[in-house]
């Protein structure tokens, strides 16, 4: 069958629009430039509406949605079980000189659900979260040097970016470290080089950067990480915010056999409403208290009652299995989508957040930019550049019409390739 | 801040290499050299960049070294070669006392004219054929001191060390091509298209390049519209424009 091809005439007069008053129209990882829309031609501006697995542009297009407005959407856009706590609680009181005591449930229900917590702090969104977790780690330990992993994101604040980028000053990044992610022995060298220096390892569950195939950590890895971490007396962080809850409720670390010292929730934990957390471990619960760390609205009681009733459904639902199902039937049928047109479509990092790549001789990623454009202008949103995330309102029906997307576009690709 | 012997390599590689463009471009530049005697102008300059400018049959080349020259103009320092470039500092040669007038007049004319280009007159710049000689200039110019920023600059190493190997195509629709080939965290700029890019970034006109050299415009803004074209490893083009905004740290 052929698939229409959509058209994008009123996203790109809202795009004017939004040219002549927001700084790149759209700006950041929503925007054409961050987003990676190659060609810019293929991709939507504006959404219309939302709901389960799918959104809608402006014209009128439906995608079906693999990057979850890049994570938030867990449960599916617009969850009437989310929705109904938060618009409820709205009723009630939000944003209050005194906050709701509907923190200190959501408190609690991080406490008893994500295995290393003790404790909880808010905010709004998972670069709150990192900061103030290297602040704590650094007010802790009394030390400055940060040791990152090649290939990170952990935010936009300045000492989570590099020197060079705009606006940030060489001082802002004087103190980070940096290791290749699995190489245990070179995290082991950098920490004796730089005894009694270093307050933080942090980094991501697993290696999730853009632009390359994702990797898992190696055996024992992290064991050996949690290890040299205990032995230096260095706060070991990880960055949960993209992962956080699809891997495992109990968080990314337990589903890998260790404990973090401090873990960074946000995107899945309140499905699209505005929260983000910090857990960790109880000996550091008072140097937390002791940092100057607040904002307008990060004790906000209806993002709260929303993250309540996430958490609770997502237990319910036994969500990383499903995810994972998913993740792996839809991962499959794409291979074979490709097989079948004599490509080859690596999938690496955990299937409840694919990473996608078409192979080529060149390693120049066109050949799979112009797939997921192709894919893009059939209404399957993927990106060509970042993980993919999965949510629980995605059916068997959704990822098969999927699939079926995919192998007209990797025809596309076979008739424009006949060199290949 | 400007590092001044990042600066004295972008003043031979990308500021008078570009007489290389200005040569086959303006058919001026050329007239001034033809029906002369070839000759080769060797810049030696201490603890910075050596290269070779040589002038034959209305072309002009420029090659890293010295390996015999007619004319030979050493500086004792980067910053005395970067005081030959704006102007306050007269050299002194070494060799090549006999052929001293083409110094003083044809390579001064050369350069005069290339000054004209790069810091032109805006109502010059309403001639079609003036401003797409200049755009396509400054573009070399600024192509290759893109390569002198990621192999000297302090900020420009450690950027380009996040470089994956291979060649970036820089291009102007209509206009000029550059090859950014990218090996061990070193750039080396070649005047021309690459045969197998790993990642491109196209301006859509010699318009749009110009404005975004003069700073009119930022290239994230012209990626939404369209103006910018981009595709391959995106990371590369990522940080070649965090080189690209250091150029007019030294150009501006």
């Amino acid at each position: 069958m052929s698939f229409k091809i959509n058209k994008y005439d009123k996203n790109r007069e809202y795009f004017k629009r939004a040219e002549k008053v927001i700084p790149s129209g759209v700006y950041g990882h929503l925007g054409p430039a961050e987003g990676c829309f190659i060609p810019v031609s293929a991709f939507p501006n504006f959404a219309e509406k939302a709901q389960g697995a799918y959104f809608w542009d402006v014209d009128g297009n439906r995608f079906i949605d693999y990057m979850c407005a890049y994570g938030p959407n867990v449960l599916g856009y617009a969850d009437k079980d989310v929705n109904n706590a938060a618009f409820e609680q709205a009723k009630i009181a939000d944003c209050t000189t005194a906050p709701s005591t509907k923190m200190i449930e959501l408190a609690e229900l991080l406490v008893d659900t994500v295995a290393s917590a003790d404790w909880a702090f808010f905010a709004k969104n998972g670069g709150d979260t990192t900061t103030l977790a290297i602040m704590t780690a650094r007010a802790h330990t009394r030390r400055k040097k940060l040791i990152f992993v090649n290939g990170y994101y952990h935010g936009v604040a300045p000492w989570t970016q590099k020197l060079g980028y705009p606006g940030v000053l060489e001082e802002d990044v004087a103190n980070n470290l940096y290791v290749d992610w699995n190489d245990i022995e070179a995290l082991e060298k950098l920490m004796d080089e730089n005894e009694g220096e270093i307050a933080a390892f942090i980094a991501t569950p697993y290696m999730h950067g853009n632009f390359k195939d994702n990797e898992l950590p190696a055996v024992g890895y992290w064991q050996k990480v949690r290890k040299l971490c205990d032995d230096k007396g260095i706060v070991l962080i990880v960055d949960d915010v993209r992962c956080g809850f699809r891997l495992d409720i109990a968080g990314s670390d337990h589903h890998y056999g260790f404990e973090a010292d401090l873990i960074c929730f946000c995107k899945a934990l309140a499905n699209g409403w505005s929260v983000s957390a910090l857990c960790g471990k109880e000996e550091l619960k008072g140097t937390v208290s002791g940092i100057t760390y607040t904002g307008s609205y990060w004790l906000s009681a209806v993002p709260f009652a929303a993250a309540v009733a996430c958490i609770n459904k997502m237990k319910k639902l036994n969500l990383p299995e499903k995810l994972r199902k998913d993740g792996l039937m839809l991962t499959d049928g794409l291979r074979a989508a490709a097989a079948n047109n004599g490509f080859n479509l690596i999938v690496s990092g955990e299937p409840a957040l694919f990473y996608l790549r078409v192979d080529d001789k060149d390693g120049n990623l066109m050949l799979h930019q112009e797939w997921v454009a192709e894919c893009v202008k059939r209404g399957i949103y993927f990106t060509n550049h970042h993980n993919h995330f999965m949510n629980a309102a995605m059916t068997e029906e959704d990822i098969k019409f999927t699939v079926e997307v995919a192998e007209e576009a990797f025809k596309v690709l076979r008739k424009n390739h006949p060199e290949l | 801040m400007v590092d001044q012997k990042t600066l004295a390599y972008i003043n031979l590689y990308a500021v008078l290499g570009t007489l290389e463009n200005l040569c086959e471009l303006d058919p001026a530049a050329s007239a001034l050299l033809t029906n002369k005697k070839p000759i080769a102008i060797g810049f030696d300059v201490q603890g910075g960049p050596s290269a070779t400018l040589t002038f034959k049959n209305g072309r002009c080349r420029l090659e890293q070294g010295i390996k015999s020259c007619d004319i030979k103009l050493p500086f004792s320092s980067c910053e005395k070669f970067n005081g030959l470039i704006d102007g306050t500092v007269t050299p002194i040669p070494t060799k090549g006392f006999t052929k001293i007038k083409f110094l003083l007049k044809d390579f001064t004319a050369l350069t005069d004219l290339l000054n004209k280009y790069m810091r032109p007159d805006p109502a010059d710049l309403y001639d079609d054929e003036f401003f797409k000689i200049s755009t396509s200039l400054m573009f070399y110019t600024i192509t290759v001191a893109i390569s002198q920023i990621a192999n000297n600059d302090k900020v420009g190493i450690f950027t380009a060390n996040l470089i994956a190997n291979g060649d970036i195509e820089m291009s102007i629709e209509g206009g000029p091509s550059a090859t950014l080939r990218a090996n061990g965290g070193r750039l080396v700029t070649l005047k021309c298209k690459p045969d197998n890019p790993r990642a491109v970034m196209s301006f859509a006109s010699m318009k749009l390049a110009r404005d975004l050299f003069d700073g009119n415009v930022n290239a994230l803004e012209c990626i939404g519209s369209g103006a910018i074209s981009m595709k391959g490893l995106i990371s590369m083009i990522d940080n070649l424009n965090r080189l690209l905004d250091r150029v007019a740290v030294y150009l501006a």
